[in-house]
Formats: C-alpha cells, sequence, structure tokens
C-alpha cells in the first residue's frame, strides 16, 4: 500500500522544503517511486531545489483544483536514480502555481478536501507511485489541516526555538484530534553542542512523540544554499545519515487510509 | 644563478668545486701523514660527499674525479698515474647522490643523521677497497697486508673520520640538515666525542713524532691504534645515538601528546612507557596525563551543562490555541472528513487490523 506522508513545521524557515526534497530524492535512491506535492500554494518553493524552471510549469496543483487539468498533467519528473544503478527509484513533483492571483484566489476561497483526495488516488495509481511527500504550508490553516486529514504520517520539523516548540506543541495536539496514525518529530539546524540522543529524549518528553531525526546545523547546508540536493552532494555527511533515519523509520510504518 | 638552466648550473659548479678540490689536495699532498708517502690529511674530502647530498650523483663524482686527477698534475704525479683513485675520490660524491635519489630526503630525524653517517663511512669502506682491490689486482703496486699500514689504513682512517666531522657540518651550514632536537643532540654529542678523539690522538702523535717517522714498527703501532680510532668514533656514534634517542623519543612524544589534546584528544598512550622514569621526562609525562585526564573531565561536565537543551511549553497557552482550532467549524468538518476517509481501516476492528498487517507483510515497502 501506498503511504501518504505531509511534512510540516508551525513556522516558517525550519528547512521544511529542504527536507522534503531531501527524503524523496532518498527514498528514490532506495528504489521507491516517489511524488512530491507541494501543497504550499501560498509560498511555493520546493521546485527551485529541484531545478526546476518556473517557465516549465504548464499546469500545477491549482490548475487541477479547478478543473483545468488531469491530475498527471502537473507532474514532472524531477529526479530519478542514475542509469548504471538504476532501480526504478523516481522523484515526481507537483509544483503550486508561483502565478499571484492563482495564489490570491486560494487564499480567498480554498480548495476542496475532496478533490485534493481524488488527485491523490489518482496520481498514485497512475504512476504507482510508492510514498507521497506533501509539503505543507507552515501554520495550522485550512489547507494544512486537510493535508494532515489525508495523511498516514505526519513529520513535523521544528528548530531548537522557544517559538517553533509553542507552535509544535500546538500543532502535535491538533493533529491527535485529527487522529493522524503515525506523527514524528524532526528537529533541524541543531547546535552540534548538544548531544543527539539527550536533545531526542527532551523532545521526546516534552511533546509525547517520538523524535526519528535530529539534523545537525551544518555550514556544508548553508553553503549549497537551496541549489541542489544536499543528500546527493555530500553522501557520508551526518545530515544525510539522519535523512536516511528518517526514510526507515517511516517506511516501517502502517499505510494509507486512501 | 637562477635563471641558468640546472645542467649548466651542475657544470659550473662542478668545475669550481673540482679546481678548489685540487688545490686544496696540491696543499694536502705536502702535509703528508706519518710514513704514508701519498696519503694526506685531507678535509677537502668532506666535498665531494657534500655536493653529492646536495646535488646529486653526477655534481658530486665528478668533483671528486676531476679534483683528485688536477691535484695529482698540480702535485707533479701527472694526470693517469693514479687514475683508480681517481675513481675512488669520484666514488666520494657518487654514492651520496645516488642515496639522495633513492628518496634520502632532508634530515630532520634521528633516523635521518644516522643513515647520512653510514653512508659517509659505507662510501669511505667501498672507494677504499674499490682504490685497493685495482691497485693490487690490476696496477700491482700495491702488496698485501705490505701496503696496509703504508695506504690504506692512512687513507681510510683520514677520510672516514674527516667526513664523519665535516659532511655534516656542511650539510647543516646548507641546511639539508635542519636543525631540530633530534640532530642538535646528537650533532652535539658526536662532534664533542670525534672532538675530544681527535685532539688526544693529535697530541699523543705530536709527542711520538720523531719516533715514529724513524721507526717502522712505531708506525704499524700508531696505524692500528688509528684503526681502533675509527672504532671509538663509531662505537661512540652508535652510543651518542642511543643517548640522543632516549632525550628526543620522550621529546616528540611529548609534543605528538600536546597535538593531540589541541585535537581534544585526551587519551595518550605515547605517553604511557615514560611515565615510570624517574628523570624530568617521566615527571613531564604523568603530568600531562594527569593533566588531560582532568581537563577531559571537566570539559565533558561543561559539555553536559552547555548541551541542557531547555523545551519550555507555556502549557495554558497551547491549551487555549489547539481549542480555538478544534472548536472552529472547519476543523470539525476536515476531522469529520478524516475520519471518514479512514473509516473502512477502523471498522470491525479485528479484520481491519489482520487485513493490515498481511498487506504489510506482502506488501513492497
Amino acid at each position: 500500500m501506498p503511504k501518504i506522508v505531509s511534512i510540516h513545521s508551525f513556522r516558517g524557515g525550519t528547512g521544511k522544503s529542504n527536507t522534503t526534497a531531501n527524503l524523496a530524492v532518498f527514498l528514490a535512491k532506495m528504489g521507491l517511486r516517489v511524488c512530491v506535492v507541494d501543497t504550499d500554494i501560498q509560498s511555493p518553493g520546493i521546485h527551485v531545489l529541484f531545478h526546476l524552471d518556473p517557465k516549465e510549469i504548464r499546469f500545477s496543483l491549482n490548475d487541477f483544483l479547478w478543473g483545468k487539468c488531469e491530475i498527471e498533467q502537473t507532474t514532472r519528473e524531477v529526479f530519478c536514480t542514475a542509469p548504471g544503478t538504476d532501480n526504478g527509484g523516481k522523484v515526481f513533483l507537483i509544483p503550486s502555481s508561483m502565478r499571484t492571483g492563482d495564489i490570491a484566489r486560494v487564499l480567498k476561497f480554498g480548495y476542496d478536501i475532496q478533490l485534493l483526495r481524488e488527485g491523490f488516488t489518482q496520481i498514485i495509481a497512475k504512476l504507482e507511485i510508492d510514498i507521497l511527500l506533501i509539503d505543507t504550508h507552515p501554520g495550522l490553516n485550512e489547507e494544512t489541516l486537510m493535508s494532515i486529514a489525508l495523511s498516514d504520517t505526519l513529520l513535523i520539523i521544528l528548530r531548537p526555538d522557544a517559538q517553533d516548540y509553542q507552535g509544535t506543541a500546538v500543532t502535535v495536539e491538533v493533529a491527535r484530534q485529527i487522529e493522524v496514525p503515525n506523527m514524528y518529530l524532526v528537529m533541524n539546524k541543531v547546535p552540534a553542542i548538544f548531544d543527539r540522543a539527550a536533545t531526542a529524549e527532551k523532545a521526546r518528553a516534552a511533546f509525547q512523540c517520538p523524535v526519528i531525526g535530529i539534523l545537525p546545523h551544518a555550514d556544508e547546508m548553508m553553503t549549497l544554499a537551496s541549489d541542489g540536493i544536499f543528500v546527493l552532494q555530500h553522501p557520508e555527511h551526518t545530515i544525510t545519515h539522519e535523512i536516511e533515519n528518517i526514510a526507515r523509520k517511516i517506511l516501517e510504518q502502517r499505510t494509507s487510509p486512501l | 644563478m637562477k635563471h641558468l638552466p640546472k645542467w649548466t648550473r651542475n657544470l659550473g659548479l662542478t668545475l669550481l668545486a673540482a679546481l678548489a678540490y685540487a688545490f686544496l689536495n696540491m696543499l694536502s699532498n705536502h702535509l703528508l701523514l706519518p710514513s704514508a708517502t701519498f696519503i694526506a690529511l685531507r678535509p677537502q674530502v668532506a666535498l665531494p660527499f657534500f655536493l653529492g647530498f646536495i646535488f646529486g650523483p653526477w655534481v658530486g663524482f665528478f668533483t671528486g674525479f676531476l679534483g683528485n686527477l688536477i691535484g695529482d698534475v698540480l702535485s707533479g704525479y701527472g694526470p693517469w698515474q693514479f687514475w683508480n683513485w681517481h675513481i675512488a675520490n669520484g666514488l666520494y660524491g657518487l654514492l651520496p647522490g645516488i642515496a639522495t635519489y633513492m628518496g634520502m630526503k632532508k634530515i630532520r630525524t634521528l633516523r635521518g643523521f644516522v643513515l647520512m653517517e653510514a653512508i659517509v663511512v659505507l662510501t669511505n669502506v667501498l672507494a677504499v677497497a674499490f682504490a685497493v682491490f685495482t691497485d693490487m689486482f690490476w696496477l700491482k703496486i700495491m702488496q698485501f697486508p705490505e701496503s696496509l699500514n703504508s695506504w690504506i689504513l692512512p687513507a681510510f682512517i683520514t677520510n672516514t673520520v674527516q667526513a664523519f666531522v665535516l659532511v655534516p657540518l656542511f650539510l647543516v651550514l646548507a641546511k639539508f640538515i635542519t636543525i631540530t632536537i633530534e640532530t642538535r643532540v646528537t650533532l652535539i654529542l658526536s662532534w664533542l666525542m670525534v672532538f675530544i678523539v681527535t685532539v688526544t690522538a693529535i697530541a699523543i702523535t705530536w709527542t711520538v713524532w720523531g719516533d715514529l717517522t724513524s721507526r717502522a714498527a712505531s708506525v704499524k703501532a700508531f696505524y692500528s691504534a688509528g684503526i681502533v680510532t675509527v672504532l671509538v668514533v663509531i662505537i661512540g656514534f652508535i652510543i651518542s645515538v642511543f643517548l640522543t634517542y632516549r632525550i628526543t623519543d620522550p621529546l616528540s612524544s611529548l609534543s605528538r601528546a600536546a597535538q593531540r589534546i589541541e585535537q581534544g584528544e585526551y587519551r595518550l598512550p605515547e605517553l604511557e612507557k615514560f611515565s615510570a622514569r624517574s628523570d624530568e621526562f617521566g615527571q613531564l609525562s604523568r603530568l600531562i596525563r594527569s593533566m588531560a585526564e582532568k581537563v577531559e573531565k571537566r570539559e565533558t561536565r561543561l559539555k553536559h551543562q552547555v548541551a541542557e537543551l531547555k523545551i519550555e511549553i507555556d502549557r495554558a497557552r497551547q491549551a487555549e490555541d489547539v481549542k480555538e482550532i478544534v472548536e472552529s467549524d472547519y476543523f470539525k468538518n476536515i476531522r469529520q472528513k478524516a475520519r471518514e476517509f479512514r473509516e473502512p481501516s477502523r471498522s470491525k476492528n479485528g479484520e481491519s487490523q489482520n487485513a493490515d498487517k498481511g498487506e504489510d507483510e506482502s506488501g513492497r515497502i
């Protein structure tokens, strides 16, 4: 059964899109067919990491939700494992529209959860997707709650920061009430002075939620500056190993309600 | 000099050095050793060794070869009368040069220094052996063992001792030997030893000079004493190397240990073997080890303090925020939808869990 995973953070700038993109590529390298959906309709950004030119995007998620196209017309293949080691792993991306008019329209009218669900079901069937990653919008607005409702796993990204803690505590509680089957925390940009195990335990105790990744703050990540996929450029880095842990943990879990 | 191609520089250098060697040879041919007619006090013997080490085998060889040839001419022996000695002198430069070709680098350590001195002694042995064998079996000038005292030992002893002392001096001046604690201590000990031996030998020679030149039996005794001198120098050198090692080994270990501490490593196995010593090195090793232990403990304690991540959540505010969201209509609507979507896998609990399990086991993930 395919999995649907929402990746969320309460505030912006936590590295949510970056983690999603790296997770997607890592899963593809493991031989899975991955689809990344950018539902961050208010401020889309994950296409940049995959070097997808906005001009090349003919149809976006918005177009599907407004009935302008079929869901498969919105997908773009953005990564596939190297020909020599081809294990069938691929990453497809469903981008969001970058047109300001489209963004305003979403803000005003929102979109239909039923339609979104159908879209996901279709794309999973047509592209034989193993795992669908939803890059959500920060905060707890209606679209985010919809994504969580459609997911069987919720990954919450947070930084060691007081405001993130407060927002994450609220998110965890709200997600519990939507009854998402699996929920995990990933801490990002953690200074190296913190002991990994102690930090993970602290967060688990504070949020009553398993912690499956502690990504250290790394100069290499900052140097990359969103220009490409970290796990491909630093295959031996601690961050890459953490991403691998996250990927394996997600795959262990129960599957989609769809 | 720098603009010239290497071979031009080397050629010029060789010619200059050969002329200097020849001139000095001519001078020292007049300062003949007692009884050995053709062998002289020759400090310049260090020159081909030195040039061989610095500029390679060819410069070394031709400095010795041409220098000896021209020197013989200047001294009135004729150019080819002792041609095999030209080659022997050439070997003085050739063998050290070959050593550098075979990977001998600038000398910084005790090991490098010992290797250099060993090459000097070995080169002397081979060069004299070559000259002696060609003399005996080809030119038939010498007779063995009759020539031992008149030719072979004088040449070997004087050349070996002089090269042994002067080659390292030149190499230090040319910075081929870098002054480190290891080379410095070896130099001090070996020079001191050679100085004492030489001064003693000269003093003895002076006192018995008149007898030596007149009586053949004493000459033999004198050169037997000479070979003892060489043995003393070599044994003394080995002892001085050992003493140097006793000083420099703990020092370089201490330096390595300090580097480790700098990199935040506090396990110092290299100091263990010195800790039992009763001298200052033993003291220092024990001190540094206990210091490292204490620093490690302190650092671990600090780390724990710093890395105490604090997560504080305002529970009242959290409850308020959650309440605001979950009581909104849109949330209730979404929760209802979510339940409906998940209904198939939630209804009839027992069955569906089994179904789920089956899927997991057979599924591709």
